[in-house]
């Protein structure tokens, strides 16, 4: 199950998050997705060590938690989506399939006339869709 | 890692047992000891304690076989037991003496063999016989050693003699470390083996048997340093043990989860520290991850989750600490993994402080759940009192109960229950905090280390809670604000929330007004709505800070601006400790660009102009912002300027009580402003005149707001120009505002102005007449007229400057002229001579000159007053320059520190050459020489001159100025080498005027033996012509000037012919006279002549026409030829023509030395002085 998702800005701001979880831990996955951002500054600033993976926006598993398991995804405008799931068996192609959408999502939103770059995401279509992603790559994955 | 013992920790190390000949021991034990692979030694002081120490092994296989269960997996002293008590090889060390001695001896000897062979017999210990000689001469006979060796069954080769203190002991101490350590490698094998194979044969009962022999071959492989098979069978050993957990019905459900756990532990700990050591971090990460997957959701029973999480907690504490003491391998975090298989390993799962980080975080949830355990256990009141009679059971990871029974002790299993009180009473003895915090503080400075900054602060965070729980403020308050000031900078709001929302707590409890009001203010402006964009929080995961949203905010608000209004109190702990805001404690917050507190107040500056004069009034505004949630009345702004008279201060005029008690403060402009209300995001713009006096930057530093009696905020003005976004707030999708009306001033305003100087009263005149001449002292008038200003502390500085832009100095020309001149044009001097009165002021005048700049201090000088001065300019070449003259004075006071007032003037003036020279040589008339360097080269530089002839040297000096000069005289100072005359001729000339030529000839004789000469130089003194107008201003009208000027160099040369025309100055009609043409040869050698004379029709001419005549050496030949004139007039004279053959030189006489005036009758001359003008006369004619 996904509990949270986030699109964080090149100035490692967040811009849109929101978490999927029924309990009390949604300040926790603040935190861990903040943490993560650390994560993939690595992974930027050292793309020698990611080797096959230069040009690839899907940065991977980011790192694993007590709970929970953190992914990434990186768009050419350097913004970067992070994704906390608890299923501990996730298959990359599953990730990078959602990935894919999201960021489909994302453009959606943030070509909108009125969406200025670099600030908050507030579109209340964008936090319908997100949702209903979410909820899909559950019940597919599920399945 | 250090709760694990020794012998865990440490890799086995094989062990020996010695005895007998007790005085060896410890030379044998310690060569042992230092070996490599080591072996330890036990040495046993005589035979009869080696049985006390091992005694007879007793035969349990039957009995585990039969019944096939085991009431345990490992016992907890079997690797103890092998490490330090049971020896792989027994040495007995025998003397000489007892062996060759006498029968009571050898009888001894056979007995202690004996008893050695019954004990190790049963173990498969090996034995060594060592025989201590004296002397190596000391020799045993065959029999004995034959008997000898029968009775211990030992090989021949395990009998080895030593002799101490002999330079072969050491080699017999090596050979014995080389036999003890085959023996040893031998017995563990043998060991290995033998278990081994009831393994491969599964002729064990049961899964823990297997365990358990899965274990013991590990650890004999380890002692043999079989890293690799002892690998092998602890994962053997483990695995066995992960598929127990299902099965196995042994102990109480409880109690056997807390024993396989025990005993994965150990597994994995003894896998984990072979394969770091081995340098397979990558393996090593990956086990730990199956290891933490496999037994992560083994919780057990409810009631003891606390054990599992405190065991979670311990395996990532020890990987942690495995992970760092092979640091050495992990230097950077490897790659390798990364990216290639779909269960790849990241980048963190290499670091310890990842791994501390998890083991804190177990331990936290570990100290829940005990807590929750406990209280759900509240009624039990026997918690309290420690049951000491639990102890560990000789089986790893059990507790028995120790019962006496039968006059003995006795153990007894535990029930679930009583286990379960057990390990409570325990758990509850030991504070976690500490721990939780040290495990944190390490990854926390691990990850700021390789500044992984979010990482550290989330670390950071966890560990400042646990300060803020054991109440160590000052901790945890420098912690969270190191992590707030992280989110702030990223904008993660939420958690940046979380965290002043404990600071805030923080600086409640240590009760810091200031410090609370801070974070009031700043939760009190952070961007947090409530319409769900950011879901809400639970309440209990927010700490002290409360749900994260609007409402929130504006308790905050309203709280805050209570207690700094001194409407209510805020209470701390006690009912005595109090938060509040009274005169005696007043408040005064500053906020800078950089404070995060700008979200709370911003102040912005725009002056309108860009510069103002002083006096003048210009317009600023100021506009203030708050994100606050809540409108703000603002009692009174204090504006604040560099220059401290511009200051002024805006009154509510609503805050009526404030404009009664500032009259004491009367100096400061007030200006009343009807409401001074901030509302959230809107710009409070007011606008007003200021009028700066002082010249220089007027600068806007603060403005400072009372909110209230006691309150203060001091922001510092920014410019809106230079204004960065608001943090935080920047990312919010709000519309953007403008500090001013004018979008224009809103980009390019600044909270500067620059305010000129105020106008000067003071004429500066500069006053020049016509260009000055090269060469004289050409003075400038300075005049300063007061007009409204006094001048104090006056300073002129002049400056001369190339108008063309290059400099007045060259230095090419340094070399070569003199210092003096190495200035085309120079400053020489100032004079200054002010009013009568002031003249012995102005010889006080400070003069500084260089070449072109001069600083000249005026005397103060009262309003209406002049003064004068004149500088004095030099050219040395013709350039124009321009002329800078700026007086700086303070108008006011004559304090070094006044305002400074400045006027500048230039002028251009001109450099212009005066007098133009130039020369000519000429011959006597009628005379000519022959020069043969003339006819070689006809572009000769040089002039050449006749050797003992007399020249002359006609100088003409053209006035090239605008105006009349006066030559006071000329001379030639000489050069070398020739005569001239002349030297010094004063010559009282009237004006020459602009563009007339004055004259003056010379007479030059060479002298012989020369080649070349210098003429010397003409010195022509000279001055401006005092005539009648220009005195007054032009001083240098009386001063003479002298111009030098340099004459070419000539060459002399002895001319070989000399041709004279003689004939008489006029002739008369009719009357005949001679002409004789003389040609002189200087030469000794004989000169071939050709002439020839053309007719005239003016003259009946008599005399040879042409012919070749030989001119003998140092002899005249002279060609004589009558003349009648026949008309009168000017006429020419019949043309000679002469040419020398030698040297192929003709001579024509030009037509002014061959033209004769005829007089028709006998002139009659009147008698006139003489002039000087007729030799002038003649050369022009």
């Amino acid at each position: 199950m996904i509990v949270c998702v986030a699109v964080v800005g090149h100035q490692n701001n967040p811009l849109y998050i929101q978490s999927f979880t029924d309990a009390d831990d949604a300040l926790k996955l603040h935190h861990i997705v903040h943490c993560s951002l650390d994560v993939v500054d690595e992974r930027v600033n050292n793309p020698k060590k990611a080797g096959p993976t230069l040009n690839e926006t899907f940065l991977g598993l980011l790192y694993p938690s007590e709970n929970f398991k953190v992914y990434g995804y990186l768009t050419n405008t350097k913004v970067k989506f992070i994704l906390v799931t608890t299923e501990l068996d996730v298959k990359d192609g599953d990730m990078r399939n959602f990935f894919r959408k999201f960021h489909s999502v994302y453009v959606d939103a943030v070509s909108n006339p009125f969406h200025v770059p670099g600030k908050k995401i507030t579109s209340k279509t964008f936090a319908e869709r997100v949702s209903t992603l979410v909820k899909s790559f559950g019940s597919s994955s599920a399945a | 890692m250090e709760e694990y013992a020794e012998e865990l920790r440490t890799p086995p190390i094989a062990l020996i047992a010695l005895v007998g000949c007790q005085e060896l021991h410890h030379t044998i034990s310690t060569h042992l000891h230092s070996d490599q692979p080591p072996i330890n030694t036990l040495a046993m002081p005589d035979f009869a304690s080696i049985s006390s120490l091992l005694p007879p092994k007793k035969d349990k296989n039957a009995a585990d076989s039969a019944n096939g269960s085991v009431p345990g997996i490992i016992k907890r002293d079997w690797l103890l037991k092998h490490r330090t008590r049971i020896p792989a090889v027994i040495a007995a060390l025998f003397s000489y003496a007892q062996i060759s001695g006498d029968p009571t001896q050898w009888l001894q000897v056979c007995t202690d063999l004996e008893n050695l062979k019954f004990i190790s017999r049963g173990r498969n210990i090996r034995l060594v016989l060592i025989i201590v000689q004296e002397t190596p001469m000391d020799e045993i006979n065959e029999e004995r050693m034959t008997a000898l060796r029968k009775r211990a069954e030992v090989e021949s080769k395990h009998v080895i003699f030593v002799t101490p203190n002999t330079s072969e002991f050491t080699e017999s101490l090596n050979r014995l470390a080389i036999v003890f350590a085959e023996l040893a490698n031998t017995y563990y094998r043998d060991e290995g083996r033998r278990i081994k194979t009831r393994i491969e044969r599964k002729s064990y009962g049961s899964v823990e048997m297997n365990i358990r022999c899965c274990f013991k071959v590990a650890v004999y492989a380890e002692f043999r340093r079989d890293w690799a098979e002892a690998l092998r069978l602890y994962e053997d050993a483990y695995h066995a043990l992960r598929e127990m957990v299902a099965t196995s019905t042994r102990l109480p459900a409880t109690q056997r989860l807390v024993e396989i756990k025990t005993i994965a532990e150990l597994l994995y700990f003894k896998i984990s520290t072979l394969l770091l050591h081995g340098g397979k971090v990558a393996e090593a990460v990956k086990w730990f991850r199956q290891h933490n997957t496999s037994y992560r959701r083994l919780i057990g029973s409810s009631e003891v989750a606390f054990l599992h999480w405190e065991w979670m907690s311990r395996q990532y504490l020890v990987f942690a600490e495995l992970l760092e003491t092979s640091s050495a391998i992990n230097q950077g975090i490897p790659a390798l993994l990364f990216g290639v298989a779909d269960k790849l390993l990241t980048e963190w799962e290499f670091l310890p402080a990842y791994y501390y980080q998890l083991a804190a975080s177990y331990l936290k949830e570990k100290r829940s759940c005990l807590e929750l355990s406990l209280s759900m256990m509240e009624t039990a009141s026997e918690l309290n009192s420690r049951d000491d009679s639990v102890i560990p059971s000789v089986y790893m990871g059990q507790f028995a109960r120790l019962v006496e029974q039968d006059g003995g002790l006795a153990t007894h299993l535990l029930t679930d229950e009583e286990y379960i009180r057990f390990t409570l009473a325990e758990g509850k003895r030991f504070q976690d905090s500490f721990e939780i915090i040290a495990l944190n503080k390490k990854s926390f400075e691990s990850y700021n280390n390789l500044k992984v900054q979010r990482m550290a602060s989330y670390c950071g965070f966890q560990m400042a809670l646990e300060y803020f729980s054991l109440g160590d403020l000052s901790n945890a308050k420098e912690i969270f604000e190191h992590v707030a000031a992280v989110y702030r900078q990223e904008g993660w709001i939420d958690l940046l929330w979380e965290a002043l929302g404990y600071l805030r707590e923080c600086s409640k409890k240590q009760l810091s007004v200031i410090g609370f009001v801070e974070y009031s203010l700043e939760m009190a402006a952070v961007p947090i709505f409530s319409d769900g964009d950011y879901q809400s929080f639970k309440r209990k995961e927010c700490g002290p800070a409360g749900l994260a949203n609007y409402s929130q905010r504006e308790n905050i608000h309203r709280e805050v601006f209570g207690l700094v209004k001194g409407e209510n109190k805020i209470q701390s702990d006690g009912e005595s400790n109090v938060l509040e805001v009274s005169r005696e404690n007043p408040i005064l917050l500053e906020i800078d660009i950089v404070s995060p507190l700008r979200i709370v107040l911003l102040a912005s500056i725009a002056f309108h102009e860009q510069t103002v004069k002083p006096g003048m009034s210009t317009s600023m505004t100021l506009s203030l912002l708050s994100q606050l949630p809540l409108p703000v009345e603002i009692d009174q702004l204090e504006v604040q300027f560099n220059q401290a008279d511009c200051n002024f201060t805006i009154i509510n005029s609503e805050a009526h009580s404030l404009s009664e008690n500032s009259s004491y403060q009367s100096s400061v402009r007030m200006e009343i402003s009807s409401a001074l209300v901030l509302t959230t995001n809107k710009w409070l713009r007011l606008t007003y005149d200021i009028k700066p006096e002082q010249s220089g930057k007027l600068e806007c530093v603060s403005v400072v707001a009372s909110l209230g009696p006691n309150f203060k905020i001091c922001c510092r003005a920014e410019s809106p120009a230079s204004m960065n976004g608001l943090p935080l707030w920047k990312f919010e999708n709000q519309v953007e505002t403008f500090p001013t009306k004018d979008p224009a001033l809103a980009f390019t305003g600044q909270k500067a102005i620059q305010v000129e100087e105020s106008d000067p009263l003071v004429d500066l005149c500069l006053s020049a007449s016509g260009p000055a001449l090269v060469g004289e002292r050409f003075t400038v008038p300075v005049k300063l007229v007061s007009k409204g200003h006094p001048i104090y502390s006056g300073e002129l500085k002049i400056n001369l400057v190339d108008v063309k832009g290059g400099g007045l100095f060259s230095p090419r020309e340094m070399e070569v002229s003199s210092s003096m001149d190495s200035h085309h044009v120079e400053l020489v001097g100032v004079t200054a001579s002010g009013t009568e009165e002031e003249t012995s002021s102005a010889s006080d005048c400070i003069i500084k000159l260089q070449h072109s700049f001069g600083l000249l201090s005026v005397p103060t000088i009262k309003e209406g007053e002049s003064w004068s001065c004149k500088l004095e300019i030099k050219w040395h070449r013709p350039k124009p320059i321009m002329l800078y003259v700026s007086l700086g004075y303070s108008p006011y006071s004559a304090e070094p520190a006044a305002q400074k007032v400045n006027v500048h003037k230039s002028l251009q003036i001109e450099g212009k050459i005066a007098v133009s020279i130039s020369q000519r040589f000429m011959l006597p008339f009628r005379r000519d020489p022959l020069l043969l360097s003339a006819i070689k080269s006809n572009d000769s530089e040089l002039a050449a001159l006749p050797v003992n002839e007399t020249n002359i040297l006609i100088v003409s000096a053209k006035n090239c100025s605008e105006v009349p000069l006066q030559i006071l005289s000329a001379s030639i100072e000489p050069g070398d080498g020739k005569d001239n005359e002349g030297h010094s001729c004063t010559a009282q000339h009237g004006d020459i005027m602009p563009g007339e030529e004055f004259k003056r000839v010379f007479s030059v004789t060479p002298e012989p033996n020369t080649l070349m000469v210098s003429m010397g130089t003409l010195c022509l003194r000279w001055k401006r012509s005092s005539g009648h107008h220009q005195s007054a201003d032009c001083g240098p009208a009386n001063v003479e000037v002298l111009t030098k000027h340099k004459l070419p160099d000539v060459n002399v040369e002895l001319p070989p012919l000399v041709v004279n025309l003689e004939c008489p100055p006029y002739a008369i009609l009719g009357s005949p006279f001679t002409y004789f043409v003389k040609i002189r040869n200087q030469t000794k050698l004989l000169q071939e002549i050709e002439f020839t004379s053309a007719d005239s029709q003016s003259f009946v001419m008599s005399g040879s026409h042409n012919d070749t005549v030989m001119v003998l050496p140092k002899t005249e030949y002279i060609l004589s030829y009558k003349l009648v004139p026949l008309s009168s007039g000017l006429h020419q004279l019949p043309r000679v023509t002469i040419t020398s053959s030698r040297y192929s030189a003709g001579f024509q006489p030009s037509l002014a030395a061959t033209a004769i005036f005829i007089y028709p009758s006998i002139p009659r001359f009147m008698v006139n002085d003489a002039d000087h003008e007729t030799p002038e006369a003649v050369v022009a004619g």
